[in-house]
């Protein structure tokens, strides 16, 4: 297992810039998960640390060696793809043993590795199979077992769980998280599932549009996030916002009036000096911190249009305003009905305050 | 089944069976006109008759069989795999590999297929002529190398092949060419059976090019000399359907060989 460091990290394509300054350090050991949506780079920043990505500029240092323009091969780097990869025309141990084998290892050593891996994996009946004779958990655990093989310093992974069903993944998860207990390397792991993100992580980086937005333990993006970005990004379902105006402020607490609810307020101790009165801002809620009618510091009434009933918890769809619709979990409570006017309560210390750009007051 | 169901099906089967009809005639006609003498097959005669004997006794005594075969398949094997290695080459590179001049010269290489064949013979004569190659085998199988049609399909069925597994080859130490190599070529082996099955025809069917260039006998591949027993003052065409029975062999041979794998890159190449 080794460090990674990256420092200022872009990546360009022509005029457009992709990655726009990364530095994020990486300790030894850790599981680092990259989560994001689509198109926000988290995949290129994955491959510029494999090296199937020139970087632009900055610089990339994996075990204290800057690693720039270093081959692939030799950056001491595995990569698990989206895909699996797996060579079609080899055997799962021809699969495994390829990466040793052309690098010229003794046909013993490769063997013996090789094994250890399988034996690891549960891959040993498989061993003299082809991948299209494999279940795609099955071939997802050969990928995983190209990868140990090579004992690499740091594993990467690009959303390998992608392309299982939900189950599978579930289970693939769990198998991950176990392995990594295990050989207690150094993973970057690429999801834009923030379930996996919260399961898998020591650490999470969320990335919008080629920019670090937060870097954190999953519970501290969850209890403590910095913008409204990661506050929507982390959770699930995502974070309610509601449109606010500072009321008024006095001695470290902030008082905010819902717009589509004047009379609704609510006391927030934040000692932020950047705001004034009247200022717009954001209440966010998760939908798992709404209380019932009296338990809070404030009561809201909403609209409800679907109610969804899971067993061990409802989803409560409604509205606010007709443009603010927000989520409600409720676990105890199954007889709420569409087109009914639902009291809900607020709790202070179970909600957040963000400014008109979206960045969280304090 | 209902009527119009039943009609519909009736009518594919009678379609299916003109075509393949219409498709197999030749072939049986050829067959049997080989058994038949010259004048017979002249006045129409459409039965199996008793000259097939003779027939091939007089072909093998006008030609030599054996030059004449080792010619064409010297020619169409080489010539096939030269393709195949040079436009597959060309279908990775233009498929794999972003520039900004790679559209327009992949345009360029297509726009080649537009000109006729007519335009290019006399300027490719004189290069060949100045080069000192007529006369040569060599000369047959230079124009036909860089396949602007193979490089084509070659690029197009490259579209398929995932180019994860490029990247997983690059983690595994490879270089380009080695992924070409050991990963590329085994991985796209259907659409390689499928070019050759299609190149290797055109070749050992060529005709205009090599009756231009090929001027003795020495040379001739089986195409040209069955054309000059047909073209003969008094052409024997019993002869003739003997040596073109021998003529079509090779490609019957090498397409039901890799009949499969035909088919396999054949679809591959248009998903």
């Amino acid at each position: 297992m080794a460090e990674v460091r990256l420092t200022d990290i872009r990546k360009r394509f022509g005029a457009l810039e992709i990655i726009k300054g990364v530095d994020l350090s990486i300790e030894a050991g850790e599981f680092v998960v990259f989560v994001g949506p689509s198109g926000c780079g988290k995949s290129t920043l994955l491959r510029m640390i494999a090296g199937l990505e020139d970087i632009s500029s900055g610089e990339l240092s994996i075990g204290g060696t800057v690693m720039n323009d270093v081959d692939p091969s030799k950056r001491g780097i595995a990569m698990v793809f989206q895909s699996y990869a797996l060579y079609p025309h080899m055997t799962v141990r021809e699969n495994m043993g390829f990466a040793l084998k052309f690098a010229g290892m003794a046909k013993a050593d490769v063997d013996n590795r090789v094994n250890d891996a399988a034996r690891i994996l549960e891959l040993e009946p498989l061993l003299d199979r082809k991948p299209k004779a494999l279940s795609g958990g099955q071939r997802q655990r050969v990928a995983i077992g190209r990868a140990i093989v090579r004992n690499p310093l740091v594993f990467l992974f690009d959303e390998p769980l992608s392309n299982l069903d939900a189950e599978l993944r579930v289970h693939m998860r769990v198998e991950i998280a176990k392995l990594h207990k295990e050989l207690k390397s150094t993973v970057i792991y690429v999801t834009h599932d923030q379930v996996e993100a919260m399961t898998l992580a020591d650490k999470i980086v969320v990335l919008r549009a080629g920019v670090v937005e937060q870097v954190g333990a999953p519970l501290a993006l969850y209890d403590d996030p910095a913008n409204t970005f990661v506050a929507g990004f982390i959770g699930s379902p995502r974070m309610n916002f509601l449109k606010a105006n500072v009321a008024s402020i006095a001695a470290g607490n902030v008082t905010v009036a819902l717009t589509s609810q004047p009379d609704v307020h609510l006391t927030l101790p934040i000692a932020a000096s950047s705001i004034a009165v009247g200022d717009v801002v954001t209440l966010g809620v998760r939908p798992e911190h709404f209380l019932a009618q009296g338990k809070g510091d404030t009561d809201v009434k909403v609209k409800v249009d679907v109610a969804e009933h899971l067993g061990n918890t409802s989803y409560v769809y409604a509205h606010v305003s007709d443009e603010e619709r927000i989520i409600i979990e409720h676990g105890d409570v199954r007889d709420i009905v569409s087109r009914e006017t639902l009291t809900v309560a607020i709790a202070a210390s179970r909600s957040f305050l963000f400014d008109k750009n979206g960045n969280r007051l304090r | 089944m209902n009527v119009s169901r039943l009609a519909t099906t009736v009518l594919q089967y009678v379609f299916l069976g003109t075509a393949a009809f219409l498709s197999i005639f030749p072939f049986i006609w050829m067959v049997i006109s080989s058994t038949n003498k010259s004048i017979d097959i002249i006045s129409g005669r459409t039965g199996i008759g008793d000259a097939f004997g003779i027939n091939v006794a007089n072909f093998f005594s006008q030609v030599d069989v054996p030059l004449v075969f080792w010619n064409s398949v010297k020619v169409s094997v080489l010539a096939t795999l030269l393709t195949i290695v040079v436009s597959s080459l060309a279908g990775y590179g233009f498929e794999m590999f972003r520039s900004k001049a790679r559209d327009r010269i992949y345009a360029l290489v297509l726009l080649t297929l537009m000109v006729p064949f007519a335009a290019l013979m006399i300027p490719l004569f004189m290069m060949m002529a100045r080069s000192g190659l007529i006369n040569t085998h060599i000369a047959i199988m230079l124009p036909t190398i860089a396949s602007a049609f193979i490089i084509f399909y070659f690029r197009q069925s490259t579209k398929a092949f995932q180019t994860e597994l490029r990247d997983a080859a690059k983690v595994d130490g490879l270089k380009e060419w080695q992924i070409f190599l050991y990963i590329y070529v085994p991985v796209m082996r259907s659409t390689y059976a499928a070019a050759f099955v299609i190149v290797f025809m055109t070749n050992w069917n060529n005709y205009l090019w090599p009756l231009i260039v090929l001027q003795s006998n020495e040379t001739k591949t089986i195409t040209l000399v069955v054309s000059s027993l047909a073209s003969a003052y008094y052409p024997d065409y019993g002869v003739v359907m003997i040596g073109t029975i021998l003529a079509t062999l090779p490609t019957l041979l090498v397409f039901f060989v890799m009949q499969r794998q035909f088919v396999q890159g054949m679809l591959g190449s248009v998903k």
